[in-house]
């Protein structure tokens, strides 16, 4: 019988930043579950030193003003890791923050440098251009709906996955996507490759010493993130016991194999949304996108909030306290307005 | 203007739309229709949040806002997987530029290799403007933004014209549908694909419109003049919808 062949009808010219592969990774996690049921409890500082390295493919959960871990992008940027390529679709401060720090080499781009309604801080913008046209940042182009799709991809252990979108853009010329002809209907669909991360760090609200971990609200891209990385940071509002995981397993997101650490962290996610626990700190991403206004201010910034603090919960009382924390859960809950 | 905006884009969402939103003045559309003539319409957005009840403007397209009473929380890919499936009726964009048949660029001003800007990108922009049955945009009427063909298509309209979606492989029947600016109303000739003014907003005159449009404008032969906000629309937007003003403060420096 004559070979048949499904022909590659075009392609983009974009690059693929992470070489990880299905059947590494599945050789990886063949290892990694012997941990599943070990404590996994450490502090953030451990937690980042001990797994994420430079040069690592990092997955970072939450999107755009939600449950973003800002304790653990804070504390990359002081332990100065460097060239780390970032899945980016939809990133916002998180993104923002390790590029100004310096931490970024490659990005998949889905949204950057944008803070949506607040508008994009203008330092940001700035390198983000120089960095991008002198090829000091790696770019391929995709969207949101292809970002979602690639990390899935990889949770559910195949090299790519076949969508509907991209077709007609020019971000597809720029991307690593290919558009075939499907060998069962007969019509064109794109095929966006997995993203296997090295790492990836995602805030919940509570989770057990093991890491089997619960989330409310928007999901974001989590469910894929946490399943297709070689190594997963959970940080934590709180730290509650495996019984009260089983009394609401409906509720758990990320069961433990995923897992290599667990950070408590309460307010982990601020200035950013907590679902059902505090809103968005509108008043300090004002700070910050004046601040990003000019690199002086900018600096200014990631000195009172970043560098100048040793840990989160110093950081907490430099933007208000308990007062503040407390004024942005009566926000969450439609108390004040 | 942005007011105005956002109330002649809220009168064109029916009771029960399914509509996908992008951040900003599609969000404040939304929210005044909901809180106007269509309190049974289904937000949807793409961080995780179907059909909230929005009780106050969303400050992006995933903070709780958009999942506040909702009917069901999920993950992005289940959003992007029910544009696929044919259950988005409308897609709901703003962009940085625009062109004659529809298509919008948020990625790069110029050349992509040397940019002069770089804009965010796609967000979820271009599945929605592919996926979705029928797009809106949202977009200030100026000759920068209005032009003859963008300098990137993110999110692509009718690409260069008739049946040009459907030859790059996207679902047929989807494609953009009505455009809203601060000085005009308009959709897209079904023939041609090429946008075409349909209403011209309150003290705006065709000359203001043609001026500012850096290509050739069909013009509608039944062209109307949009009625001007009501009080009411204007109370709820500024009052319930958008008191801290966040998206509405943004008309006087808007500066892309």
């Amino acid at each position: 019988m004559a070979k048949k062949v499904i022909e590659i009808l075009e392609e983009g010219s974009g690059k693929i930043f992470s070489k990880i592969t299905p059947n590494e990774f599945r050789e990886h996690m063949r290892e990694k579950v012997k941990n599943a049921w070990r404590d996994k409890r450490m502090d953030i500082k451990t937690a980042i030193g001990q797994f994420v390295h430079d040069g690592d493919y990092l997955t970072m959960g939450g999107v755009s003003f939600i449950r973003l871990s800002m304790v653990a992008v804070h504390e990359i940027i002081r332990q100065k890791k460097k060239n780390l390529n970032l899945a980016a679709g939809t990133r916002t401060y998180d993104f923002n923050l390790l590029l100004d720090a310096g931490c970024v080499k490659n990005i998949d781009c889905g949204y950057i440098t944008g803070m949506e309604i607040f508008g994009i801080p203008y330092v940001t913008r700035k390198r983000a251009e120089r960095m991008i046209t002198s090829g000091e940042m790696g770019i391929s182009e995709y969207d949101n709906a292809s970002m979602a799709f690639r990390h899935k991809a990889a949770a559910m252990g195949i090299p790519f996955l076949p969508i509907r979108n991209m077709m007609g853009a020019d971000g597809f010329k720029h991307s690593a996507a290919k558009k075939i002809r499907c060998p069962f209907t007969g019509e064109e669909v794109i095929l966006v490759p997995a993203i296997y991360a090295d790492v990836c760090i995602i805030h919940v609200h509570r989770c057990d010493i093991y890491g089997n971990s619960q989330i409310e609200g928007a999901l974001n891209e989590d469910l894929g993130k946490s399943k297709s990385a070689k190594r997963l940071i959970i940080t934590t509002e709180r730290i509650i016991d495996t019984e009260e995981i089983r009394l609401s397993p409906d509720r758990t997101l990320i069961p433990c194999f995923y897992v290599d650490a667990v950070v408590e962290i309460p307010y982990g996610a601020h200035p950013t949304n907590m679902p059902g626990m505090y809103y968005v700190d509108i008043n300090h991403m004002k700070e910050y996108i004046s601040a990003a206004r000019d690199q002086a201010g900018l600096e200014k910034y990631y000195n009172k909030h970043i560098f100048g603090v040793e840990h989160f919960k110093e950081y907490l009382k430099t933007i208000g306290g308990k007062k503040k924390l407390k004024y942005l859960e009566d926000l969450e809950h439609l108390r004040v307005r | 203007m942005i007011e105005l905006m956002a109330i002649v884009a809220s009168r064109e969402i029916e009771d029960r739309a399914i509509i996908y939103i992008g951040t900003g003045i599609p969000m404040l559309a939304a929210s005044l229709a909901q809180n106007m003539h269509a309190p049974n319409i289904v937000p949807v957005f793409e961080a995780g949040g179907i059909a909230p009840q929005m009780p106050t403007l969303p400050l992006s397209v995933g903070c709780s806002r958009t999942t506040y009473r909702a009917i069901r929380t999920c993950d992005m890919p289940e959003i992007f997987e029910m544009a696929q499936l044919g259950i988005a009726h409308y897609g709901f964009l703003g962009g940085a530029q625009v062109d004659q048949y529809g298509n919008i660029n948020s990625t790069v001003k110029g050349r992509y290799e040397a940019p002069t800007v770089r804009w965010p990108g796609s967000g979820g922009a271009n599945a929605f403007g592919s996926l979705c049955w029928r797009t809106m945009i949202i977009i200030n009427h100026e000759k920068r933004r209005f032009v003859e063909k963008v300098d990137f298509i993110t999110t692509p309209g009718y690409i260069d014209g008739p049946g040009a979606r459907e030859k790059a492989g996207l679902p047929p029947g989807t494609g953009p549908y009505k455009v809203f600016t601060d000085k005009a109303l308009l959709d897209f000739e079904e023939k041609t694909k090429r946008m075409r003014l349909i209403g011209l907003l309150p003290g705006v005159t065709l000359d203001d419109v043609m001026e500012n449009t850096g290509f050739e404008l069909l013009i509608s032969d039944t062209l109307k003049k949009v009625p001007p906000p009501t009080k009411e629309e204007l109370k709820v937007l500024r009052e319930k919808v958008d008191p801290h003003r966040i998206v509405l403060s943004r008309g006087d420096k808007e500066s892309q």
